[in-house]
Formats: structure tokens, sequence, C-alpha cells
């Protein structure tokens, strides 16, 4: 019996990363062309920052690039090479895209990772005790603070942030990674690592934290009109199991649906947050890679990101089968 | 329709939000009358205070431009774009939705293809490589915002199609002979207007958002003051010119929140079924 | 008999007199905009990579605040009476970072081939060049085609860093794997790069200029937003920040902060100057009338004051105010709407919309396309802001794709290194920002700034480039808008941070911190 159930969902998963590896592909066609529909191009941006350039100069960094040659070929070879798990070569940053990746990909985790545990975490408690006060004082309140924060733009919450928590208040450190030369190991690293964390990652996590308690909410008011719960409440049983066993569990498929698409995105999706707070994340290295036309580092973090997205989709349906158990059953 | 203003109108947010946006609007088209000019006129000297003078109730900018003529004129290009990009997501994902939604099988599967690999792709990094590329104007970003921002629609609307294909009476349709663009176009899409029309409500909230996002990026169009524009530019002299982000920070958040308000009591009166379930 | 320039040895001259006298140890953290590409000097010479990579490799020559040439890998130095042979004598026990001695070999292997492949503006020098040799292990000499004015002020570390042969000699300089562990001979060694964040050097023990450097280590970082530049300083994390790392704006508040220091001085050699290009091929720009309307329509006294924090000097003509040979008796260009209006209206304009293509570095330089915009709609002349990033604007320009640009360019101290290159008609060429992008040809212009650098007299140049300016300012081929103000901000316990004309770029040779 667990054998075949668990044969079902390896096939169910390898049918996915075929189709996830198609779509994936066609992602990274259609930026190279994007990308290289962009007026200028690598050798132009480094001869102007140069300050001075001349033919030649071009000439040796297009053909280092190896832009001397036709489009076509060119996309054919960048396939070939994704194809072999090559993602090519930044000659902007003199070291492998992969490499760059796997430097800048740690920060963009944790804070992502961070700021989706605390959205996730407080937005569902704050969702949970509005649906239980419906009606309440605390219900208006949570509601009205979830809404505000729903619709402040995310990088005003930022700046608001640095100014009061850094440099009004002096408690956080204002921006980067970690204090550098600071020689700090073990604990204290980490600990200095939290303090650069905090403020990136809780405004980073501020609308998602919204959109969690809003739909908790409504999905709790929703599923406690359900016929079951009634049962339940005819059954005589007491108000907490009811609301943890019963409306709980089934009023989080929405938000494990919502939860898998935020974590696809999140690599995605902290570009604002990491040039503001100078966080040397793969969302930074995306938006300097595009004006700089460095183009395998746009196209790899193109490539990571969606590849995170399609990952944790497939995580998304697996959890979905743990939290409801019909689709198990199918 | 008297019921549907009835349903409105039992949620308070909804009226608020409401006086709000039309209060916002009216500013926004008042503005020519209010601020005769441009507002990109350096009018000052740079750096005024807000509330110094009835002249310049809330100050002037970097170079002497009057932040209240700016505010009243970037309404109209935020609502603008928001409005818009809203409109080419709606016209790319009905259409979309609506195909994949009625026809099903091949088509259905290549379609919802298309649209998973737009939900692939991190959604701000394409906006931000599509104005890029095409250079920043406000037709620039108003395509980007749309073309991220349809697949939600399409989704919505093949599950909306989906159920209504179904029913009886498009059984009928089909049986009288009714070609499919006439049913999809008459029968089917009017059943489903309730549920776009308050997700387009929210859709607009979305992209100003986006705009703002953009701009702030640096990537808004250089020659139409917008309030993403000025929060972007007021960045760098947050310090001593907390009035120049406030501001337009203000209004992005009053008209975000009116439009999320309004949203939700449509949501409210147009879906009742759902809505009395709620509380 | 031989003209004996400067034979003294560098540890008399270097150093600008100090109140106290110089305690070893410490670190510099400093602000690093943007991430360079590399620190490899000779294969990339933008801004950034200068600031740095000046500290790990030197060039023969240094030059002070009033552009005179100081000692550097050169102690001394001769040149003949006809201007054609250039003599330098070498410090002795000198060595690479690794160790390795370093010898005249290296001179000539920098000059003659890595630098000819990879440098272009020390290629444009090397074309007034016949030969490079090393007469022995201390000596150098260049040999020139015909007399090249300014030929001693192309010596310093960004113009020619000296690289080290015995590492590239033979292989393909591009993706030699030490370029990302760059070797100098410099003051501080390179120690770790953390991309995204930090570059660190450190102290060079073997360093030839005895008892230099005093600091320990030097902190570069990486921090992409300005708004958090000022903020880094102001917390403490940094405590300097070169010019250009925060914007203008911030610059009143941030030098007002206890404890710091702002210096315009260090940019002598670059002597920016900014102007807007005039495509003086195409459209109303093409009319003369139209340029000087454009000219008198910039209200640049308010451009400075309000976008550039009133520092900076507002030019007459071409020549920045620290260029050799820059004519101060020029006739200024008061603004003048009124005059512009009559001019704009004598020049047949009829209200084409002209695309302005502002340089994208910063918030500044976005303001300044509005502020040019607005004042030239004052004057009756449409104009739409066409904005891109780096590379598009690079773009716009090198295809000369625009009717009116924002700039800035470095001048070198000298016209004929920095000035000539943006009039001469040999230089209309498709494919850089930095050469005649204007279109402006003149072959009397030509001909005058050819006299001016085909000599080494001061008189003859001086001649020659009095009368060029003459008829630059007349013409407008672009409308020049200021002589910009550099300033370096940072602690006042940081002494002797900047004590050449270069400043930062090789500044940390000096820099010690007080206690």
């Amino acid at each position: 019996m667990r054998g075949t159930t668990f044969m079902k969902i390896a096939t169910r998963i390898a049918a996915r990363l075929a189709k996830a590896a198609v779509v994936l592909l066609a992602i990274l066609v259609l930026n190279f062309l994007l990308i290289h529909a962009a007026p200028g191009d690598p050798a132009v941006v480094m001869a102007g920052e140069a300050g001075a350039t001349d033919d030649v100069f071009l000439a040796q960094l297009r053909e280092k690039f190896g832009l001397d040659q036709p489009l076509y070929m060119q996309l054919g070879k960048y396939v070939w090479d994704v194809l072999h798990l090559d993602l090519g070569f930044s000659y902007r940053q003199q070291m492998p895209v992969f490499d760059l990746l796997m430097d800048r990909l740690p920060a963009t985790l944790l804070l992502t990772g961070s700021a989706f545990a605390v959205s996730l975490i407080l937005g569902v408690a704050a969702g949970v005790l509005a649906a239980s006060r419906v009606g309440k004082w605390s219900d208006t309140l949570i509601s009205t603070v979830a809404l505000l924060f729903y619709a402040t733009p995310l990088f005003w919450a930022a700046l608001m942030g640095v100014l009061l928590f850094s440099v009004v208040l002096g408690w956080l450190p204002p921006f980067g990674y970690e204090t550098v030369g600071s020689g700090f190991t073990g604990m204290r690293r980490a600990l200095d690592i939290a303090q650069h964390l905090a403020l990136p990652a809780l405004s980073l996590g501020l609308f998602f934290m919204a959109v969690y308690s809003r739909m908790t909410r409504a999905s709790m008011l929703e599923v406690a009109q359900l016929d079951f719960v009634k049962t339940a409440r005819a059954k005589g049983l007491s108000r907490g199991v009811i609301e943890r066993r019963h409306i709980l569990r089934n009023a989080l498929l929405p938000i494990v649906t919502l939860a898998g698409l935020q974590a696809g995105q999140l690599v995605g999706g902290a570009v604002l947050t990491e040039t503001v707070f100078a966080w040397p994340g793969i969302g930074r290295l995306m938006f300097e890679a595009l004006t700089q036309r460095d183009y395998n580092v746009l196209l790899g973090v193109f490539f990571v990101s969606a590849a995170m997205v399609i990952v944790f989709n497939l995580i998304t349906d697996l959890i979905y089968g743990i939290v409801d158990p019909r689709i198990r059953a199918q | 329709m008297k019921d549907f203003w009835h349903r409105f109108r039992a949620n308070k947010g909804g009226i608020v939000g409401l006086v709000l946006l039309a209060a916002i609007v009216a500013v926004a088209l008042l503005a020519p009358m209010l601020f005769p000019g441009n507002p990109w006129k350096m009018v000052a000297r740079p750096f005024v205070p807000p509330f110094e003078g009835m002249k310049f109730p809330l100050g002037t900018d970097t170079v002497g431009r009057n932040v209240a003529a700016g505010l009243a004129y970037g309404g109209r290009v935020s609502l603008l774009v928001g409005l818009v990009s809203t409109l080419a997501a709606l016209l790319i994902g009905i259409p979309v939705g609506a195909l994949a939604g009625y026809f099903g099988g091949r088509i259905d599967d290549l379609l919802m293809r298309v649209t998973e690999f737009f939900q692939t792709v991190p959604s701000f990094a394409l906006a931000i490589v599509i104005v890029a590329i095409f250079q920043p104007s406000v037709v620039s970003i108003t395509l980007a915002i749309g073309i991220v921002s349809w697949p939600p629609v399409a989704r919505l609307v093949r599950g909306e199609v989906m159920s209504l294909r179904q029913r009886e009476y498009i059984e009928a349709a089909i049986l009288q002979g009714l070609s499919t663009p006439a049913i999809i176009l008459r029968q089917i899409l009017p059943n489903a207007v309730s549920p776009i029309i308050v997700m387009a409500s929210l859709m607009v909230a979305s992209a100003i958002l986006l705009e703002s996002s953009l701009s702030f990026l640096g990537l808004g169009d250089p020659n139409l003051m917008s309030w993403g524009y000025m929060i972007g530019a007021a960045r760098t002299v947050i310090r001593q010119a907390w009035w120049l982000s406030l501001f337009p920070g203000v209004a992005i958040v009053l008209t975000v929140l009116a439009l999320n308000l309004i949203g939700e009591s449509l949501n409210d009166a147009l879906n009742p079924r759902l809505s009395r379930r709620r509380s | 008999m031989k003209r004996i320039l400067a034979a003294v040895v560098a540890s008399f001259l270097a150093v600008a007199p100090a109140l106290a006298d110089p305690v070893a140890g410490g670190r510099a953290n400093v602000v690093i905009q943007p991430e360079p590409p590399s620190l490899m000097l000779g294969l990339v010479q933008n801004a950034p990579a200068q600031q740095v990579a000046g500290n790990i490799y030197e060039g023969l020559l240094r030059y002070d605040t009033k552009l005179n040439p100081m000692p550097s890998l050169a102690k001394s130095w001769e040149v003949s009476d006809d201007g054609l042979t250039y003599t330098f004598h070498l410090q002795h026990g000198v060595k690479w970072h690794d160790g390795q001695p370093f010898s005249a070999d290296d001179v000539v292997f920098s000059a003659d081939v890595f630098l000819r492949k990879t440098h272009p503006r020390f290629r444009a020098v090397l074309d007034h060049v016949e030969s490079i040799t090393a007469p022995d292990a201390d000596t150098v000499v260049f040999r020139l085609k015909s007399p090249f004015g300014p030929f001693l002020n192309s010596f310093e570390v960004g113009s020619m860093p000296i690289v080290p042969k015995h590492i590239y000699e033979g292989t393909d300089f591009a993706t030699n794997p030490a370029n990302n562990t760059p070797i100098g001979t410099g003051p501080f060694k390179f120690a770790e790069w953390v991309k995204g964040s930090y570059i660190k050097l450190v102290k060079n023990p073997d360093y030839w200029d005895q008892g230099k450097p005093y600091l320990d280590e030097v902190y570069w970082h990486v921090i992409p937003d300005a708004a958090s530049r000022a903020v880094a300083y102001e917390t403490g994390q940094v405590d300097i920040l070169p010019a250009g790392s925060i914007e203008n704006f911030d610059i009143d508040r941030v030098k007002e902060l206890p404890d710091t220091c702002i210096t315009q001085s260090g940019w002598e050699f670059f002597g920016p100057q900014s102007w807007v290009w005039l495509n003086n091929r195409q459209g109303p720009t093409a009319s003369k009338e139209f340029r000087q309307a454009i000219m008198y329509a910039l209200d640049r006294e308010f451009i400075r004051d309000s976008l550039f924090n009133g520092l900076g000097q507002i030019p007459n003509g071409p020549f920045a105010g620290s260029t050799r040979y820059n004519d101060t008796d020029l006739k200024p260009w008061p603004y003048d709407p009124k005059k512009a209006k009559e001019l704009v209206k004598a020049s047949g304009y009829k209200g084409e919309v002209l695309k302005l293509v502002p340089m994208p570095y910063g918030e500044t330089w976005m303001r300044l396309a509005e502020v040019i915009k607005q004042n030239l709609a004052d004057v009756g002349i449409k104009v739409e802001i066409v904005s891109t990033d780096v590379a598009g604007w690079n773009q716009h320009l090198s295809d000369w794709d625009f009717d009116l640009s924002t700039t800035y360019l470095y001048q070198y101290g000298d016209p004929a290194l920095g000035v000539s290159r943006s009039y001469v008609s040999g230089n209309i060429k498709k494919g850089s920002p930095w050469n005649n992008v204007e279109g402006y040809s003149n072959p009397k212009v030509d001909a005058l700034f050819d006299k001016g650098a085909g000599t080494v007299d001061p008189a003859e140049r001086k001649a020659a480039y009095d009368e060029v300016q003459k008829i630059l300012v007349d013409d407008v081929p672009n409308a020049w808008l200021l002589d910009m103000g550099m300033p370096t901000i940072s602690r006042c316990s940081v002494k002797d941070l900047v004590t050449t004309g270069i400043g930062l770029n090789d500044g940390f040779k000096n820099a010690w911190i007080q206690k």
C-alpha cells in the first residue's frame, strides 16, 4: 500500500519536473531574446565606464564575450551550455555565473526565508485571532492594520524603517549583511547577521503578513459556515477544539497555495529590499546585471528564480497532499 | 441594481473607499484648473517646508517645484497607469481564460502552459527587464504591468467559464446553433463578470503600487509627474525634506486603500452567496 | 646638455607638510561606488577600479595638485632639449607583491606590450612614441616620433599602470587567472574581495618607500544605494566618502556632522567638466544661433547652487579651470532668457521637439535634465526626455542618436589629453561616447589643436590654445555647464589622505589616522 502511494507520488513528481524543464528552457530563450533586444551591450558599457575607448578595444571585448557571433549562434551555444548545466561566464565579475549565483544565493535565501517565516507565522496568527473575535474591536484593529500594510509600498516601509530604527533610535544597523571586518565568528557572528537581517526581513514581510492575515480570517470565516463544522458544534465539541481541528486545518488550504506562490516569488521579488538595504543577494545582482548588460548573469538569475518557483510549486503540491486527505486518495 | 447598491452600502468600508477615491479622482481631473501651467515649473526656492503659507501648502521640492501641483498631476498618471494596465491585463487574461475554459483539452493545455510560464518568471523582475529594454515611458510601463499581471485573470476566467460551460442553458444555446464566439461573448462572459470586476478593482491598486516601485528604481517616465516618481526623486533627500516622500507616499496608500475597500464591498455586493457566509 | 627636471628622492617631496607626525596602524573604511568589474588596472580603468587599484599598482610618476610631476616608480627623469627623448631612472629595491624583483623590463613590457593591447587612452599616447627601451635594469627610455606637449603628463597610475611581466608575458591578458589576485608594487596588497560586499587591502610590509604606508588595512565597502552610503558614514561604518559616493543633496548635511572634513582637492589631474552635447549635424542644434540661445537659456548658477550644492565653477568655454592654458579672460555667458528667445527666433526654429538623453548617473543628473528641459521650455524650445540606463545612454551617444545629452569628461590637466578629443574632426567616429560625439568640424580648430600638442614650448602652446578657445566659445559646439567640484568627505582624524592631483586614487600611500 505504502509502496504504491510512493510510486504514484514519484511518477507525478517526474511528470511535473519534465514539464517544468520545458517551461524553464522557454523562459531562458525568451529572456535571452529580450535582453539582447535592449540597447547597448556589455562591451559598450565597459568601454563607456573606462572613460576612453577605440574600435580595437570594442572589437576585443566583443570577441571576448562572443558577441561578434550572429545572435542565433549565441542563443544556440547558450542553450547547449545550459543543457550541460553550464550557466556561462560573467566577464563583468570575472567568474563563472554559477559560482556567482552560489555566492549570492545564501543571502537572498536567508532574507526571503526569514521574511517568509515571519509573515506566515504572524499573518496566520493575526488572522486566526481576528476570525475568532469577528466584529469585536480587536478584529477591527487587526483588519485595519492589515489593510494599511497591504496598501503601503514596500520600499517606502523600508525607508521609514531605516529612518526610525537606525537613524533616529540607533537600534539596528541600517544596511549590509554583517559588520564588515569585525572578525566575528560562531554565535557572535550569527547574532550580528540577525541584527542586520531584522529590518529588511520585516519590511519585506509586512505586505505578505497583511495578505496572510486577511486571507486566514476570510478563509476561517468561510469554513466556519460549512456543514461539517455545524455538525461538530452540534456534537457539543468545545469552541477551541473546533477552531483548531476543524476550521483551521481546512482553512489552511488556500494559505498553503498562497505560501507556495510567495515562496517561489521571494527570490525574484527581493530586488527592492536588497537595493535599499545593500543586501548582497541575487535580486540586486539581477538589477546590476541588467544595467551592465551582463547577459549570462541576468539569465542565470532568471534561471535560478524560475527553478525556485517550480520547486516550491512542487513542495506546495506535496504539502497539499498531507493537509488535504482527499487529494492523497485520488 | 437597487439590490446591489443596498448590499454595497451595507459595508461601511466601501462607502469610505468610494468617497476617498472620488476625492482623489476629482483633484486629479481638476489639476489644470487648480494648478494652471505645468507641475515641472520651478516656482520658488527649493525646499520650502509645508504649511508655511497658502502659496505652497505642501512645500516645494529639490528644485523649487510645487509639491501640491505635483500631487494633483501625479494622481492623473498613477490612476491612468493603474487603469490602463489593468485593462491591458484583462484584454490578455479574459480571452486566454475564456478559450481555455470553454474548449478544454489541448487548447486548455497549451494556454495554461503559457500562463504557467508567465507565473514562473519572477514577475517584478520581468517587469523591470521589459521597462529597461523598451526604455522607461508611460507606454512601456503600462505594457509591462499588463504583461505581468494577466495570469490570475486568465485562471479566474477559466474556472468560471468551465463551470458555466456545464450549465444547461449553454447546452441549449449550442443546440440552437449559436456560434461559439456568440456563446462565449453573450452567454458566458456576462455571467462571469462579477468576480472579474472585483479582481480588476484590486488589480488597479496593485498596478499603482507596481508603477511606484518601478519609478523608485528609476524606471519611471521622465516626462510625466507621477507619485512613484516623486518618491523616487525624494528618496535621496528624505533626511532634509521628509515631506517630499511623505505626501506622495500617503497619496499612494490612500488610493490603494480606497480601491481595496471598494473591491471588498464589490465582492460582498456582487457575490452575496459568499459574503453572507462571511459575517 | 640635458635639462634636469627633477632628481629628488620620493620621501622628500611626496608628503605635504603635516602638523603632527604620522603614526602607524589602523584601518580605513572607504565607500566604493559602483563595485569595480576588476582590480587589474591594466585591463580596467573605470573610476572605481582606479580608486582601489591605484593603491595596489603604481605608475612611473605622480602629480601634485598643481600637476607638477613627482617621483613614484621613477625616482628621477630627464627630457632632451628637442623634446624627443624621455629618460626615467627607477627606484632601487622595488619588489612585486609576490616577492619577485621589479625592473625596467617590467616597464617596457607594460607600456609596449600589455597596455598597447588593452588600454585605449594609453594607446593614443603610444601613437607619438617611436620606441621604448631599457638600456639597463634601472633605466627606461621613451623616444618620440615628434614632440608631444603633454607627454610628461601620461605616467600616472591610471594612465600607465606598471604590471608584472613575469606573470603576464606570453599569456592571454584578459583571461589570466592572476587578474583575480592583482599583483602590483604599490603600498597595499590585495587581500580579499567578497563580491557585493567589500574589498580588503592590507599593508605591503616590503614597500620600497620605507616607513610607508601607515595604515594596516583599507576596506572598500560596496553599498549600492546612495542614501545608504550617507547613513553608513553617519553611523560610523565608513570614514571616507570619495567624491560622487553620496548624492549632492546630502553633502550639506553630511559635512556639518561632527569630526567631518571636506576637501575639493585631489581631482586636479582629472579636472572634470560637464556639458550638454548638442548635435551639430542635424535639427535645430545644427544652427549656431540656436546653440548660442541654449547657452543663454541655461540658468547655470541655479544648476550649480541647487543641484551641485554650490560646488564647482561655471566655465566660459571648453577648458576646465584646472586645465593648462585655460583662458580666464573669455567673455562669460550670462543667464539671459530674453536674448535666448531672440536667438531662437533668429535661428528659424519651428517648434521641433528635441530629444534629451540624460546621463543616467544618479538623481542629480536626472534633476539636471528636468531643469534643462524647463529652462529651454521657458524660451520656447520643446524638449522630451528620453530615459535610459548606462548601456542605453552609451549606445545613444555612440550612434549619435540624440539632440541633447548631458555628460562630463575628464580633461587630464592638458588640452591635448582631455579637451581636443571632443572637438577635433579626426575624432568624429561612431562607437564611443567619449570622442567628438557632437560632430563639430572646423579645419582651423583641428590645425590649432595640432599645433598646441606638437610642441613643448609653453608660449607656443598658449598662443594656439588661446585662439582655439576664442573660436569654440563663439561656435558653441556644446553647452558648457560646470567645472565640477569633487568633494572628498572624511573624518578629520584621517590625515594626509589627499596629497596629489589624483587624490584618493593613490592617497593611501601617505594617509594615517590620528589616535
